[in-house]
């Protein structure tokens, strides 16, 4: 039980005192159980309030702070950081929000906002009493990495992970390697063989002692957790035989790619005539003959091109754009019009997406002759297959929607990546989310896009969803660092906010376990009965356990019973503020105007008139201080009342005028 | 429903054309273009067309004669793709579908047809003058009578059907219509336009090539009054001294302003200089030299100097002859009468459409 609380209420520059009394609120919880200081600031998050939070907690000898302000989103770390420096720890710091709970909400009921503020500042001190202090959980990790899928994107996070010394077990499903980038010839941009380009990263990948690659291998069994990944992999050896193999590594990196979209039977005529053949068949076909097109032994003529098969489906399963397929298409007409001169193209499009200098080829191909007709997927092309000739006719949007027909020798589908049938087995076997297009799932598409919701299991290249091969080397070399930041040091430190058994009730029914969804309850012998072990390595300390134990035996730190209880009983103690106090409050704070704006809005509004100013200026002719002025002023920025107006003279400050 | 033709597309590169290729549809230029509107919209339709190779939709379509090549659209274009040197190709070669006789694809497509033309006229003339059948009086007599029966017959057998022909392509063939008034009502758009050219004004509206405009309607004028001087006043036997100095002008006139389209072609001063196709070449040359040697024989006739230096006749009438027999019937020439007509039957074609506007 803490005892010696200080609880720091911020005015937020106005976005909190504007609104809730603070001086009053301060007043109020000097008076709370515990708390030695309490103190209202300007703001909190300010370095000299944390130079003196940390005076007080040394100098007052405090054990619990609460900082009553805004949300924890923004500034847990900040007050975390505090309470470390002054050699608290920093689980004993609580955070009450009074703005996006309190103050903005109720900006029309200020004496009511008041109010509860009062409760969620006391709820907070109720849990700083009863905060204990944790200390991160820290693992072991293991410095090897697992890479699942020796394609492109493998290999690569495979040699640089090796280059920085990590053991790496690089396992791959089939006979050979190199995944998809084998089925192209010469590749957009570099001119290389796709072939060659895998056959080098081989090389290197074998001549790296840090690699072990297993081919015709696939996954078994997995345990353990973050750092300590243990993977039964089975190995096929010499014949049919196979052996069981257990690989230990700290990480793991799923790069297992992805599948070409099978066109259904009769879609767009595929599979009634060996005239239309899918885009990775026409490559398998180039490369038969050299470069030359032949169907039947004669010299193909005239070649079909349909966009966005199996892509972009807005009612069918893959509703995505598969991004690589438009560049491979118009990459391989520029190719076969090499060695096929006479061969007249017809591309049927639905939008052309040759993002970035892939665009280079779309403007090659056209300049060449290329027919490009754009469909819409409501009218899409109809293909009438009869004896042995194809016809296709199509409304082309390009010729105001005029029916236009051709009869080509081919007709390719240019269809899109899939995720693979066997993704889901890793799915499984990892507990990797998987979206709604099947794809592997990141946690943030933008900030966290190589780690999954699993501690450790990493997702590079088009596992994750369409890429080319640039990308899926950037995706798995971004995954290469975050887990090498991960694992490199040989510590791992994780949240302490996790599951707790209490080992006198719990008597192992195992309703914890089966609504785990991170594995991280087991069955252990503790002094001679069974009970449940959380693992601190996989516990994210979602709390779903705790509801479910009929003994009450699971609680989540930071969280538990008595804590919530607490709270809920200092949140609803009486809140009385004294008469004299709500006069004060309601003549200066009427509901009125606090529903337009405070009232230092409207004098920023008046000063500025019909000119532009600076902060300063405003600042200078309303008297009052400039970082007020620049936190209202970026206030009203963001709210459209005003809008920056070039710099001054000396381009130090922004001029600022209203947004009319 | 229409099916692509491979092949149009190079096939009209014969005629001229060159980047059309690159056209991503954008429709820039039809946006720009300050004489395409609702009813005739264009270029980017026409270089679908050509793309596509749908030579029915072209060979229906006047909207090429629509088009006075101020550049506009080739300038604008994102692609490089030359619209408008496509709509000045796809005039050639509708030139060539309306020609019966097929001579004129035939001379648009290769130049050697061009030559042998040339030479096969040049021969024949100097063979004639050198069997002495006819004395030089003769010659200077009925040489310009030859030309007005060329001219004439020209007119009967090749161009009067090729208009019917181009009639019966853009008008009666999409409509299946006729009534006579609107041809009555129309009749002076088709002078207007023959003779003054008025629509171009119309490109760029901000920075209209006035000296472009204004030379080209001179040439206009002197090229018809030097066609009336020669052949009806005969001009080079004529004592009247004010039809003698009329003739001087109007022939001067002819090669200066030839000369500067010369230059324009060499310098590419503009877009609708920048690609000459040979028969732009014979065109503007052709007429050089007919003015220029016309005013030559007429100051060597009052110089005296004529009856000793009669190659400079024989010249002249070589000239005259390619002209109406080459030049008029197939080659560039016959612009003043299709793009008139085009504009007559446009008129004519969306006359329902103006009556409706205006109720």
């Amino acid at each position: 039980m803490k005892e010696r609380i200080g609880v720091y209420i911020c005015h937020c520059g106005g976005n909190i005192s504007d609104y809730v009394d603070v001086e009053e609120v301060q007043q109020l919880m000097k008076e709370e159980d515990g708390v030695v200081v309490a103190k209202h600031v300007m703001f909190a998050c300010a370095d000299s309030n944390q130079k003196e939070m940390i005076s007080d907690i040394q100098d007052q000898h405090l054990d619990a702070i609460v900082v009553a302000s805004c949300s924890p989103k923004l500034h847990t770390h900040t007050f975390r950081g505090v309470a470390e420096r002054a050699g608290l720890n920093k689980y004993n710091y609580i955070q009450a929000n009074i703005r996006e709970q309190c103050s903005w909400p109720h900006s029309d009921k200020p004496l009511d906002a008041t109010h509860k503020a009062v409760g969620l500042i006391r709820a907070a001190i109720k849990k700083a009493a009863l905060s204990e202090a944790l200390e991160s959980i820290e693992i072991e990790a293991k410095d090897a990495c697992l890479v699942i899928g020796a394609g492109v994107a493998g290999m690569k996070a495979a040699i640089e992970l090796a280059r920085i010394g990590t053991q790496v077990y690089l396992i791959e499903k089939e006979a050979h390697v190199g995944g998809k980038m084998l089925e192209n010839g010469t590749l957009f941009m570099t001119g290389e063989d796709g072939k060659d380009l895998a056959a080098r990263l081989l090389s290197e990948v074998k001549a790296n002692p840090k690699i072990t690659l297993f081919t015709e291998t696939e996954i078994e069994k997995v345990t353990g957790s973050v750092g300590n990944f243990s993977v039964d992999v089975r190995v096929r050896m010499a014949g049919t035989n196979t052996e069981t193999m257990k690989l230990m590594a700290g990480s793991v990196l799923v790069t297992s790619g992805y599948q070409h979209y099978q066109p259904k039977e009769n879609e767009f005529g595929y599979g009634m005539s060996d005239r239309v053949i899918t885009l990775p068949e026409l490559k398998k076909r180039m490369e038969e003959n050299n470069g030359v097109l032949l169907h039947n032994g004669k010299p193909v003529k005239s070649l079909g091109f349909i966009y966005c098969v199996g892509s972009r489906q807005s009612k069918g399963e893959h509703k995505y754009c598969s991004r690589t397929c438009c560049s491979s298409a118009i990459h391989t007409a520029l190719l076969l019009k090499e060695k096929n001169k006479d061969l007249n193209m017809v591309h049927l499009y639905r939008d052309i997406r040759t993002y970035g200098k892939q665009e280079i080829l779309y403007e090659k191909s056209s300049k060449q002759g290329d027919i490009y007709m754009k469909y819409e997927e409501k009218e899409p092309p109809v293909v009438d297959v009869s004896n042995d000739n194809i016809s296709v006719s199509v409304k082309d949007y390009l010729t105001s929607k005029k029916e236009i027909e051709f009869k080509p020798d081919l007709l390719v589908l240019v269809t899109g990546m899939v995720a693979r049938d066997d993704s889901k087995d890793i799915a499984s076997q990892f507990k990797i989310p998987v979206g709604g297009d099947k794809f592997f799932n990141e946690i943030h598409p933008k900030l966290k896009p190589v780690e999954t919701v699993i501690n450790g299991v990493f997702i590079g290249g088009s596992c994750q969803g369409p890429k080319n091969i640039s990308e899926s080397v950037q995706s798995s070399l971004s995954a290469v660092s975050k887990i090498s930041a991960l694992i490199k040091d040989g510590l791992i430190q994780l949240e302490p906010i996790i599951a707790r058994v209490n080992a006198d009730a719990c008597t192992w029914c195992g309703k914890c376990a089966e609504v785990c969804e991170y594995d991280a309850l087991k069955e252990i012998t503790f002094n001679g009965k069974q009970i449940a072990e959380v693992n601190p390595a996989t516990c994210k300390g979602c709390g779903i356990c705790t509801p479910v134990c009929p003994q009450d035996a699971l609680e989540v730190k930071m969280y538990t019973n008595e804590e919530i209880e607490s709270m809920i009983d200092g949140f609803m103690a009486e809140v009385v503020i004294p008469e004299k106090a709500v006069g004060e409050g309601t003549e200066e704070i009427s509901p009125v105007k606090m529903k337009e704006y405070p009232q230092l809005w409207k004098q920023i509004v008046s000063s500025i008139g019909t000119e532009h100013k600076t902060i300063p200026e405003i600042a200078q002719s309303i008297g009052a201080d400039k970082d007020l002025v620049t936190w209202h002023l970026m206030t009203m920025n963001k709210y459209n009342v005003v809008m920056a107006d070039g710099m001054d003279e000396k381009e130090q400050y922004y001029y600022y005028k209203l947004k009319i | 429903m229409a099916v692509i033709n491979f092949e149009f597309s190079k096939k009209i590169k014969k005629y001229g054309a060159k980047d059309f290729d690159a056209c991503f549809n954008c429709g820039t230029c039809t946006a720009i273009c300050d004489l395409s509107d609702a009813d005739n919209s264009f270029p980017r339709k026409m270089i679908r067309y050509t793309t596509l190779g749908i030579q029915d939709e072209i060979k229906t379509s006047l909207d090429p004669w629509l088009c006075y090549y101020c550049g506009d659209c080739s300038q604008s274009c994102p692609r490089q793709a030359d619209p408008g040197n496509l709509m000045m190709s796809l005039r050639r070669w509708l030139t060539s579908k309306y020609d019966w006789t097929g001579l004129s694809g035939l001379l648009y497509r290769h130049m050697w047809a061009y030559i042998i033309g040339f030479l096969f006229i040049a021969l024949a003339i100097v063979g004639a003058f050198m069997s002495d059948v006819f004395t030089q009086s003769v010659w200077l007599h009925y040489g310009h009578l030859f030309e007005m029966l060329a001219i004439a017959s020209v007119f009967v057998v090749i161009l009067f059907p090729n208009i019917i022909r181009m009639w019966y392509f853009s008008v009666w063939k999409p409509t299946k219509k006729f009534k006579i008034k609107p041809y009555f009502v129309a009749i002076s758009d088709l002078l207007v336009h023959m003779f003054t050219q008025k629509r171009s004004l119309d490109c760029q509206k901000e920075h209209t090539d006035t000296l472009w405009y204004v030379e080209h309607l001179l040439l206009v004028f002197s090229y018809l009054s030097l066609l009336v001087i020669t052949v009806f006043l005969d001009w080079f036997s004529t004592e009247s001294a004010l039809v003698n100095v009329f003739g001087y002008v109007v022939s001067g006139v002819i090669f200066i302003v030839t000369a500067d389209f010369v230059r324009r072609r060499i310098h590419k001063t503009s877009e609708k200089s920048k690609f000459s196709h040979p028969s732009d070449w014979f065109f503007v040359i052709w007429l050089f030299m007919m003015g220029l040697s016309a005013f030559a024989v007429r100051l060597f006739i009052d110089l005296d100097l004529l009856e000793n230096n009669f190659w400079l006749y024989l010249f002249h009438l070589t000239v005259l002859v390619q002209w109406a027999l080459i030049i008029v019937p197939f080659g560039k020439w016959t612009h003043f009468l299709y793009r008139s007509f085009a504009m007559y039957f446009a008129r004519i074609l969306n006359m329902p459409a103006t009556e409706k506007g205006k109720k």
